[in-house]
């Protein structure tokens, strides 16, 4: 038989339509939280699929519900053709999931987390130990291994939930947050191994991080989920571009005339936005406009102390979409024609 | 597969392996009663002097003498109420994460509550034994009140004082380890076992002799299962003169009791583990989460 296709002929992995989650209010019946508002997309098998969004936007909950923890207000969801709803224990089979909060056993040492985790999904120490060994040692936990979790460090756990969510050796992988709070050669090494998972062995993995510059490298194709609602869905690049091109950063010296009407008059901006001595200016061509701005202050008696041109970012979709991420302290968006800047709103950037 | 279940319950026999404090304050309180209360209330000299030894049976329907008739009862005392501590693992199992890792492979949530069932069962036998080790021992000890058996007691009667602590202990076991996987919190859970300790204890006959007491009360102790299982484990003793059924007839009440227990529990916990985002559904567990 024939799996589920997209309409590109790509293999469908995980296929979430219109999936609602409205956890219950508080007993006496007031008001549920809308956590998932309609959510639709499709994971293909082979790709790493990045769920980014704020804090509270849903992406736990739609984790939950996709690894069978939680039964979907309405909507529907198949894991590998599988409905997740009516037939929980076959998805539960074909998946492994590594938790937003760790989940460890104290008590017990990282060997034997791993061994009883396998012994649960019907694995005994004979069949996996070697891969057990082996997991260890990825995640740089083989020196540790029979120390009891209580004495490890916050990444050593956070290793040991990577290593534990990957002893059966699944093929389709959900990552809450995976490498939250591990340092930089963790997170490289993690990262290898996953690559090196999905070229060996076709590993899909859906996963959620705050580390955008992480998702910009990893993910074949990311959804931005906020307020329970896609609101964008694309690969990294289409995201990027989707934000209308360069920035030029424009530092003038101190006490130099405002240059925000001159930036604005020029060809190929789009807006242009003020923190302290430093103007960003959107623009189709940063490079280009180089020149031209220092030509320009310069004839206009505007003191330049710096020009640098940065390529889109997933921080600036981001910034974008959902209109209240990564904003730095004390910068307040400008709108062309107002050189007051006036403050905006606590939700100024929502469309 | 086996596998599943079994590696649960290596997990709880590791994490109690290495905290055997639990063990220790779980034997604190009946070898107390053994040591204080057995030995300083002697229902026995209530009974003017001269009155024949054969009243005294006939009042503690047949065992020899109070302490003896009194730790039988303890043995059950001391099973319930390790019993009631059973679902407190399965709090901390939820609050720190474990049973939502658990609950995402594809063991059954059947397998989930019946290998903790098992375990845990195990686990309050192993007072109960203690309770009749210390008691047989007290009666080696010259001035001080032991536990003494009739003469004829046999391998048979052995088993059936086995039988009737072990379906005890399943019983209550199954029942306080379904309030764990309701509840949210332990207060909650420990103010249930507040509520119901006493009354549970209380009207059964593991501390004084039915006959002595009120018509009303007597119905009441008499379908306790608690009751129920010390009436075998005393015959198993001391002899079934004086009872008015047989013994399998206590046994069969006593299993009819488990079942009830059983299958309260494993709806309780199911419920407990369905995945519709509430903490619990129906209106007994809610009132055991709030
Ligand atoms: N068990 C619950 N009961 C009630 N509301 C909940 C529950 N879990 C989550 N929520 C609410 O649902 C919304 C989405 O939460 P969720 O955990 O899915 O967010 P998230 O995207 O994973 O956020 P984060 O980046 O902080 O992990 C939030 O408003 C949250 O308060
Ligand atoms: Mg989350």
């Amino acid at each position: 038989m024939a799996g589920a296709k997209t309409p590109n002929g790509h293999d469908v992995v995980i296929d979430a339509q219109n999936l609602r989650m409205i956890y219950p209010g508080a007993a006496g019946g007031a008001k549920g939280t809308v956590a998932v508002d309609g959510v639709t997309f499709q994971v293909r098998r082979g790709e790493i699929f990045g769920f980014l969004g704020p804090n509270g936007a849903g992406k736990t909950t739609t984790i939950s519900i996709l690894t069978t923890l939680l039964r979907a207000t309405s909507g529907s969801a198949h894991i590998e053709q599988i409905d997740v709803q009516s037939d929980p224990d076959q998805v539960r089979r074909k998946l492994g999931l590594v938790f937003q909060k760790s989940t460890a056993d104290e008590e017990l040492t990282g060997r034997e987390n791993m061994l009883i985790e396998a012994g649960l999904y019907g694995l005994s120490s004979r069949e996996i130990g070697g891969h057990v060994d082996d997991l260890l040692r990825q995640m740089d936990l083989a020196a540790s291994a029979d120390r009891f979790v209580k004495t490890y460090s916050g990444g050593m756990r956070r290793r040991l939930e990577l290593a534990v969510g990957m002893v059966h050796r699944p093929q389709l992988l959900f990552l809450d947050e995976p490498t939250l709070g591990l340092d930089p050669q963790g997170r490289a090494g993690f990262w290898r191994y996953i690559r090196h998972l999905r070229e060996s062995q076709g590993l899909t993995v859906f996963m959620t991080t705050h580390y955008l510059d992480e998702a910009d490298q990893l993910c074949d194709r990311i959804a931005v989920i906020d307020h329970g609602k896609i609101i964008a869905l694309g690969t990294p690049r289409e995201l990027k571009d989707s934000v209308g091109g360069d920035t030029l950063e424009v530092t003038v010296t101190p006490g130099a005339p405002d240059p925000t009407n001159l930036l604005q008059g020029m060809a190929g901006v789009s807006s242009v936005v003020r923190a302290g001595d430093t103007f960003r200016v959107k623009c189709s061509h940063g490079e280009a406009l180089i020149p031209k701005t220092v030509l320009a202050a310069d004839q206009a008696g505007i003191g330049i102390a710096g020009v640098t041109v940065t390529k889109p970012t997933l921080d600036e979709v981001f910034l974008q979409l959902t209109g209240h991420a990564y904003r730095e302290e004390g910068e307040s968006p400008h709108a062309p024609g107002d050189p007051e800047g006036a403050a905006p709103g606590p939700n100024g950037g929502r469309p | 597969m086996m596998l599943p279940a079994a590696s649960l319950i290596k997990r709880e026999y590791l994490r109690w392996i290495r905290a055997p404090t639990w063990v220790i304050s779980g034997l604190m309180s009946p070898i107390l009663y053994l040591l204080l209360f057995g030995q300083a209330f002697d229902l026995g000299k209530l009974l003017p002097a001269g009155t024949p030894a054969s009243v005294l049976t006939h009042v503690l329907s047949g065992a020899p003498n109070y302490f003896s008739y009194f730790a039988v009862g303890m043995v059950a005392f001391a099973s319930v109420t390790a019993a009631m501590f059973s679902g407190t693992g399965i709090i901390f199992d939820k609050q720190l994460g474990i049973l939502q890792r658990t609950l995402s492979t594809p063991i059954s949530r059947r397998s989930v509550f019946l290998s903790a069932l098992t375990f845990r069962g195990m686990l309050t036998l192993i007072p109960a034994f203690l309770v009749v080790g210390f008691a047989l021992l007290l009666a080696k000890v010259p001035g001080v009140a032991g536990l003494s058996v009739a003469s004829g007691v046999t391998v048979l009667d052995a088993g059936q004082f086995l039988v009737a602590a072990l379906i005890l202990s399943v019983a209550f076991t199954a029942l306080f380890l379904s309030f764990g996987f309701a509840a949210q919190r332990i207060e909650s859970y420990f103010g249930v076992v507040t509520i119901l300790q006493l009354p549970i204890l209380l009207t059964s006959n593991a501390m004084y002799p039915v006959n002595i007491m009120p018509t009303w009360l007597q119905y009441l102790v008499g379908y306790n299962p608690i009751s129920l299982a010390v009436n075998v484990m005393r015959m198993s003793l001391f002899g079934t003169a004086g009872y008015p059924y047989a013994a399998w007839v206590y046994l069969l009440g006593l299993l009819a009791w488990a079942i009830l227990f059983v299958s309260l529990a494993l709806l309780l916990a199911s419920r407990a583990l369905r995945t519709d985002g509430s903490p619990s559904d129906s209106a007994l567990s809610r009132a055991i989460a709030e």
